[in-house]
C-alpha cells in the first residue's frame, strides 16, 4: 500500500443513524485506505451497510466513531460545496430531465467551479469535452436525455461526474439493470478512468465476475465482521472472498472464479475434449442427476456433436445436451442430493 | 448554451407581449382603436380626450398589474415545480394563495361586523391587501416551520396540501356563518381582480414582485442542479437546505403578494412553466425563468383581455378566464406522452 497516492482513509470507523440520544450501529470496525489510480470494488450483500458508508464517505451523514479523512482532514471540516470539488459521485436515482440534452447534463457536473450564473469559461468546456471523449458518448452529446438507453444513461452519469473533476469518483451500483456488454463495457471504462486519469475510483457493485476482472482492491462487507480489503486475487487465494456467502451452501470456485452449490458432485466417466465435457457436467449438476450408472463419450463428427450415454451396455446418442438431460430425468436417475 | 433560436424566440415574446399590451390597453366596455394606442405611446395624442383618462387611468395600471401578477405566479410556479420535481406543484400547492384567502374571509366576515365594507373608500382596498399579507405570511410561517423540521421534499409538498385544504376548511366554515353581503363580497374578491390596483399600490406590487425575485436570482445555477434531484444537488455543492428557505421565501413573496393585490389566479402558475418549457425545448433555468416570466405576462394580458369581451360592456372574473384557459392546456400536457419526464 503506497502511502502517498491515499486520498481517504479511515480507521476503526462506525456507521450508523443518530435518532436523539439513541445511536442504530449499522456497521463497526470499518477500516480503509482509497488509493488514486486504482479500480476499487465494495462487495457485500443488501442492507450490510454499503450505502451507509458511500454517505459517510460523501460526508452526508457524521460517522458515529471515528472519522474519514481526505487529504488528511476530516470530511466534516469540508464545506459542501469544497467536497464537491474533491468527491464526484453517481447515483443509483432515476434522472427524469428529458428537457436537457446530453451534453447540458455533463456541463451540469461544472457547477461547483462556475460563478452564480454558471456561464462556462473555456476551461469549463474543454473539462465538458475530455469527459465526453473519454466516455465515448461524442455521437450521442446532442440527443435528449429521454432518447437514451441505460447504458448510454449510465456512461452520460459517469462523464457528468468525471466533469467534475474530483479525485474520488464514487459510483452505486452503476451496472445494475445494464446487459452484460454495458456491464463489461462500464466497468472496463472505470478502470480506464483509474488508471489514466490517476482518480480514486470507488464502485458499489454486486457483480462478482466483473468486479474480479476488473478491480485492482476489493473492500468486502459483512454482517457483523470488520472490512476486509485486498486485491480480488488474493482475497480468492485467501478463501477470503466466501465472505460474501451467507452460508455454507454455497462456495466460491478457486479454480474457474464461480459460486458453486457445495452439494458433493460425482461426475460419471467423460470421454471427449474438456472444453465440451465442462459444459455436460454443468447440466449434470443442475439438474442433479445421478452419476453412477452411466458414462458418457463426446465425439465430434464434422459440425456436428454427438453425445454417446452408456448404460451397462446399451449405448444411446444424443445431438444435444438437452435431449440428453431430458433422457436420464425420465429415467428417474435422480442422485442423492446433500441435505443442508 | 444560449443558441440563435432562443434569442429568435426571446425577440417574438417580446413583441408578441408588446403587442397583447397594446390590444389590451383598446380593448373593452370603450373601444380604442389599436393606431390610436400605439400612437399614443409613439408621442400622439388622443383624438378623443376621454380616451385618455380611460387608457391612462384605468387600463395602463390594468395591464401592468397583468404583467406583475402573470410573471410573479408563473416564476413560483416554476420554482416549486423544480424544487419538488413534481409536474403539478404550483403557487397554490404550498397554501399560500389560501392562506390569503383566509386573511380576506376573515377581514370581509369580522370586519363587517364593525360596519367595515369593501368598497368604503381608499382604505377598503389596502385593508384587503394587508389582510391577505397577513394570511399569506401566517401559512408561510406555518411551512417554515415544517420545512426546519422536516428534511424530505415530497412530505413538505404533502404538509402544502394540507394546509391548503385545512385553510379552505377554515373558509367554508367562516362563509356558512356569514350573511349574504359579505358571502358576495367574499366571492367577488375570490374571483380576482386586476382592475383595482391604484398607481400606489402599483409601486408597492412592483416591489413586492422585486424582492420576491432576490432569493431566485441568488439560487439560479441552483435550480439547475436540482434538475437531477436533490441527491444529485448536494454531491455537487448546492446547500439544498438553504435552496428549500429561499424557494419558500421567494413564492411566498410572488404568490402572496400576487394573490393579496388580484385574489387568487389559478393556473397560470401550474401551466406557464410547462408552456415555456413546450416552447423554448430546454431545461436550463437560465433562460426558463425569463422564457416563464415573458410568457405568464403574455397569458395573463391576453386572459385579461379575453374577460374584458370585446365590445361588450361586461366583464368576466379573471380567475374563471384562466381556469378556462388553463384547464384544457394542462388536461393536454398531461395526455401528451412522457409528460412527467419533459420537465
Amino acid at each position: 500500500m503506497s502511502i502517498q497516492n491515499s486520498i481517504l482513509q479511515a480507521t476503526d470507523l462506525s456507521l450508523g443513524y443518530k435518532k436523539g440520544s439513541k445511536s442504530n450501529v449499522i456497521a463497526d470496525h470499518i477500516s480503509f485506505s482509497l488509493e488514486k489510480g486504482k479500480l476499487t470494488c465494495l462487495l457485500g450483500p443488501n442492507g450490510v451497510g454499503k450505502s451507509t458508508l458511500i454517505k459517510t464517505i460523501m460526508g452526508q451523514i457524521p460517522a458515529l466513531k471515528n472519522q474519514v479523512y481526505l487529504d488528511k482532514k476530516p470530511t466534516h471540516s469540508f464545506s459542501v460545496k469544497d467536497l464537491s470539488k474533491k468527491i464526484a459521485v453517481v447515483l443509483t436515482e432515476k434522472i427524469n430531465s428529458a428537457n436537457l440534452t446530453v451534453k447540458q447534463v455533463v456541463a451540469l457536473g461544472r457547477i461547483p467551479h462556475t460563478g452564480w450564473l454558471g456561464n462556462l469559461s473555456m476551461e469549463d468546456q474543454q473539462k465538458i469535452d475530455t469527459a465526453i471523449h473519454s466516455t465515448h458518448i461524442n455521437y450521442i452529446e446532442d440527443r435528449p436525455m429521454s432518447e437514451l438507453s441505460d447504458g448510454q444513461l449510465q456512461k452520460v452519469m459517469i462523464a457528468r461526474a468525471l466533469a467534475q473533476d474530483g479525485e474520488i469518483l464514487i459510483l452505486d451500483e452503476p451496472t445494475a439493470h445494464l446487459d452484460l456488454i454495458n456491464r463489461f463495457e462500464i466497468m472496463h471504462l472505470l478502470r480506464d478512468i483509474a488508471k489514466k486519469e490517476k482518480k480514486a475510483v470507488l464502485v458499489v457493485t454486486h457483480d462478482l465476475d466483473i468486479a474480479i476482472d476488473t478491480a485492482d482492491e476489493f473492500w468486502l462487507m459483512q454482517c457483523g465482521l470488520p472490512l476486509v480489503c485486498g486485491s480480488p486475487e488474493d482475497l480468492i487465494l485467501q478463501s477470503k472472498i466466501d465472505l460474501l456467502l451467507p452460508n455454507d451452501r454455497l462456495h466460491f470456485d478457486k479454480s474457474d472464479g464461480k459460486v458453486r452449490d457445495s452439494a458433493e458432485c460425482q461426475y460419471p466417466h467423460m470421454d471427449g475434449p474438456e472444453e465440451m465435457a465442462k459444459w455436460v457436467r454443468l447440466a449434470l449438476r443442475k439438474n442433479k442427476i445421478s452419476p453412477e450408472i452411466n458414462s458418457i463419450t463426446i465425439k465430434t463428427e464434422g459440425n456436428q456433436i454427438g453425445f454417446y450415454l452408456r448404460i451397462s451396455t446399451d449405448t444411446l446418442k444424443f445431438d444435444t445436451i438437452a435431449s440428453l438431460i431430458d433422457h436420464l430425468t425420465t429415467l428417474g436417475n435422480n442422485w442423492k442430493t446433500r441435505e443442508p | 448554451m444560449k443558441n440563435k433560436p432562443t434569442y429568435f424566440l426571446f425577440l417574438i415574446g417580446l413583441l408578441v407581449c408588446l403587442l397583447l399590451f397594446a390590444v389590451n390597453l383598446a380593448s373593452g366596455s370603450v373601444l380604442i382603436p389599436i393606431q390610436e394606442v400605439i400612437g399614443r405611446f409613439i408621442g400622439g395624442e388622443f383624438s378623443k380626450g376621454s380616451w385618455e383618462t380611460i387608457v391612462i387611468g384605468y387600463r395602463v395600471p390594468k395591464a401592468f398589474t397583468a404583467i406583475l401578477a402573470g410573471i410573479g405566479l408563473s416564476l413560483s410556479g416554476l420554482q416549486m415545480q423544480t424544487f419538488f420535481r413534481n409536474p403539478l406543484a404550483g403557487p397554490y400547492v404550498l397554501g399560500v394563495s389560501s392562506g390569503a384567502g383566509l386573511g380576506v374571509a376573515l377581514l370581509i366576515m369580522a370586519g363587517s361586523a364593525f360596519g367595515w365594507s369593501m368598497y368604503s373608500g381608499g382604505f377598503g382596498i389596502w385593508a384587503v391587501v394587508f389582510s391577505a399579507t397577513l394570511g399569506s405570511i401566517l401559512v408561510l410561517l406555518l411551512m417554515s416551520l415544517t420545512a426546519w423540521k422536516v428534511k424530505d421534499s415530497m412530505t413538505l409538498l404533502i404538509v402544502g396540501l394540507m394546509f391548503g385544504s385545512a385553510v379552505s376548511a377554515l373558509i367554508s366554515v367562516l362563509s356558512y356563518f356569514s350573511g349574504a353581503d359579505q358571502l358576495k363580497m367574499f366571492t367577488i374578491w375570490s374571483m380576482g381582480s386586476l382592475g383595482s390596483t391604484q398607481p400606489d399600490q402599483l409601486i408597492a406590487f412592483l416591489v413586492a414582485v422585486l424582492l420576491g425575485l432576490v432569493p431566485l436570482l441568488v439560487n439560479l445555477k441552483s435550480f439547475n442542479a436540482m434538475l437531477l434531484g436533490e441527491a444529485y444537488a448536494e454531491s455537487m455543492g448546492i446547500n439544498v437546505h438553504r435552496l428549500r428557505w429561499a424557494m419558500i421565501v421567494s413564492t411566498g413573496i410572488l404568490a402572496g403578494s400576487v394573490t393579496a393585490f388580484c385574489g387568487p389566479i389559478a393556473f397560470i402558475g401550474i401551466a406557464v412553466p410547462h408552456m415555456a418549457r413546450l416552447v423554448f425545448k430546454t431545461g436550463d433555468h437560465r433562460i426558463l425563468f425569463p422564457a416563464s416570466a415573458l410568457i405568464g405576462a403574455a397569458v395573463l394580458l391576453a386572459c385579461d383581455t379575453i374577460s374584458q369581451l370585446p365590445g361588450s360592456a361586461q366583464t368576466l372574473p379573471i380567475n374563471a378566464v384562466t381556469s378556462l384557459v388553463g384547464a384544457p392546456m394542462v388536461i393536454w400536457l398531461i395526455l401528451r406522452r412522457n409528460f412527467s419526464k419533459e420537465f
